[in-house]
């Protein structure tokens, strides 16, 4: 095979990838009207309330953990640094801005991938092997309505107040940096915090959470959907889950990032 | 259509198979896998209230044909039509309209793990029914009890032995009272004594229900019970369809082979070389 064979293949493999993706997420949204409580027996809803407690309420302990160790190593290291030019305060601004903006949203991301996402992948995957999705199917009920939409819901829902969280914790870290080295109260110190954030590095952060939470569950689902070769085919399907969600989340990252630098000053 | 197809389907007793109305119709149905030919031009009738018994060996190709008739895959090349239903054109509406008349009782039982055998028998009901929930486990009730199942429903299908699985998944193929029923493989996995209380249990749903019922198997035993028509097919290709006794007097040898159970040629020559002969 030639080199430009490969890439031709490799090209048609992604463009198929991102296709495959993109009608999932169509046909999810159509369906996503159905999970309202108001509708039907509310199926759907109990579902979502479900899959908020597994994605969101038991991530929150681990998110904060890692979130607050982020911030505290960020101050760390800004603090060795801006101590030579005197300019310790920074670090208030560097920490709540840093975190509010990118490392919040992406330090909640990887941890439900690590968590949640990989955990997704393997509950389709092994509903794809165990015939699961084919009776659902045979009982006239579609896949992405029954499986996907009421965990797109939750993480849609539940990403974002990890996000809120995993800021909080790293902020709430950096304060007692200050509290040890600046002679700061903590309330001072979120005081500053809170008058140097502007409505947009808060929004910005938000619209990430939201971006990473559809990335998150769209790629660990159809990771699910399209698993084969039996139960070795489900360990594939997670670790490529993982890979390919980390990978996509930090590519949207830029690109929000970028959008935000050029678009929203 | 191949040759021994149009033996046995077309010349065989026409009158009387016009007469009836074909439920399920298949028409020089195609599939390959890669450079796999799976089926290779399958033609076949399933008339309305009878039991089909689609017979043959490991990888013939006979459960990709109940999956393409289930509407589980859609005919690249070909037809299936169901209920004058064509499969191949059919909107996801129509599929979904359709799948509501037909139940699955599939070869590994497909019980959802992660709901009770309650909630799972009570599945369709809920999503495809407006009666009331206490109604709802009435229902789930009888319907258990329909395939021998009682004290069940707060259990989880992991908590049920094998042959106790297939019957919780028969019962909820039957929740919707179904026109057609599938069956892949009732009795794989299962001890003799449990495959025939299935077996049991699908010749009395034969007599309560006017249910039409396709059963894909290899058991010949079974096949032989339950069957008002069989279909034996091979290499992706039929080989013969008719009654019981009509298959048993097929004169292809490949029939005759399946039917006396007899080891192939590269099967003898293997055991040859293990016993160093």
């Amino acid at each position: 095979m030639t080199l430009l064979e490969s890439v031709g293949r490799f090209s048609i493999r992604q463009a198929e990838y991102i296709g495959r993706l993109a009608i999932q997420f169509w046909y999810c949204l159509r369906f996503s009207v159905r999970a309202s409580p108001f509708k039907g027996r509310g199926l759907r809803w109990k579902r979502t309330l479900r899959q908020m407690g597994d994605i969101g309420v038991r991530s929150l302990p681990v998110l904060c953990l890692v979130s607050g160790a982020t911030g505290m190593i960020m101050a760390l290291q800004a603090g060795a640094e801006l101590r030579r030019f005197g300019a310790m305060e920074a670090i208030v601004t560097m920490v709540g801005t840093t975190m509010t903006r990118e490392l919040g949203p992406l330090m909640a991301a990887i941890v439900v991938i690590g968590r949640s996402g990989s955990a997704i992948s393997a509950e389709v995957a092994t509903m794809a092997v165990t015939e699961e999705l084919d009776a659902l199917r045979a009982m006239a009920l579609d896949p992405i309505d029954f499986v996907l939409v009421p965990k797109y819901l939750a993480m849609l829902v539940m990403l974002p107040c990890l996000t809120v969280m995993s800021v909080f914790s790293g902020i709430l870290a950096g304060g007692v940096f200050a509290y040890f080295t600046l002679d700061l109260t903590l309330l001072a110190y979120l005081s500053r915090t809170a008058e140097i954030l502007l409505m947009r590095d808060i929004v910005s952060g938000l619209v990430k959470a939201v971006i990473f939470g559809s990335i998150i569950v769209h790629v660990s689902c159809l990771e699910g959907f399209t698993v084969s070769g039996g139960p070795v085919g489900v360990g594939h399907s997670t670790t490529s889950a993982v890979v390919k969600s980390i990978f996509l989340v930090v590519l949207a990252d830029l690109l929000c990032t970028t959008f935000f630098y050029f678009f929203w000053r | 259509m191949t040759e021994s197809t149009r033996s046995t389907t077309e010349l065989r007793e026409p009158s009387r198979e016009a007469s009836r109305e074909a439920v399920i119709s298949v028409r020089d149905l195609k599939v390959r896998y890669g450079e796999r030919t799976v089926l290779d031009g399958v033609s076949l009738d399933i008339y309305r209230g009878e039991t089909m018994v689609i017979l043959g060996g490991s990888g013939s190709g006979k459960t990709t044909l109940l999956r393409h008739m289930e509407g589980l895959e859609r005919p690249a090349e070909g037809s299936v039509t169901v209920k004058g239903v064509d499969l191949a054109t059919a909107s996801r509406a129509t599929l979904t309209a359709l799948r509501r008349s037909m139940g699955v009782s599939f070869q590994s039982a497909a019980m959802f793990n992660s709901m009770t055998v309650g909630d799972n028998v009570a599945l369709p009901l809920l999503e495809h029914s407006a009666l009331a929930e206490s109604t709802i486990q009435v229902m789930v009730r009888i319907k258990l009890q329909q395939v021998g199942l009682t004290h069940v429903e707060d259990l989880y299908p992991t908590q049920l032995s094998g042959g106790m699985r297939k019957r919780a998944s028969l019962a909820r193929a039957l929740a919707l009272d179904p026109e057609i029923l599938f069956f892949d493989e009732p009795s794989a996995g299962l001890d003799p004594v449990i495959a025939a209380g299935l077996d049991d249990l699908i010749l009395r749903l034969k007599s309560a229900y006017p249910i039409t019922i396709v059963v894909v198997t290899h058991e010949l035993s079974s096949a032989f019970l339950i069957a008002d028509r069989m279909c034996m097919i091979n290499e992706g290709r039929i080989l013969a369809v008719g009654t019981v006794d009509e298959i048993r007097g097929n004169p292809d040898p490949r029939v005759q082979q399946f039917i006396r159970r007899e080891a192939n040629e590269a099967s003898e020559a293997s055991s040859s070389y293990i016993m160093g002969v």
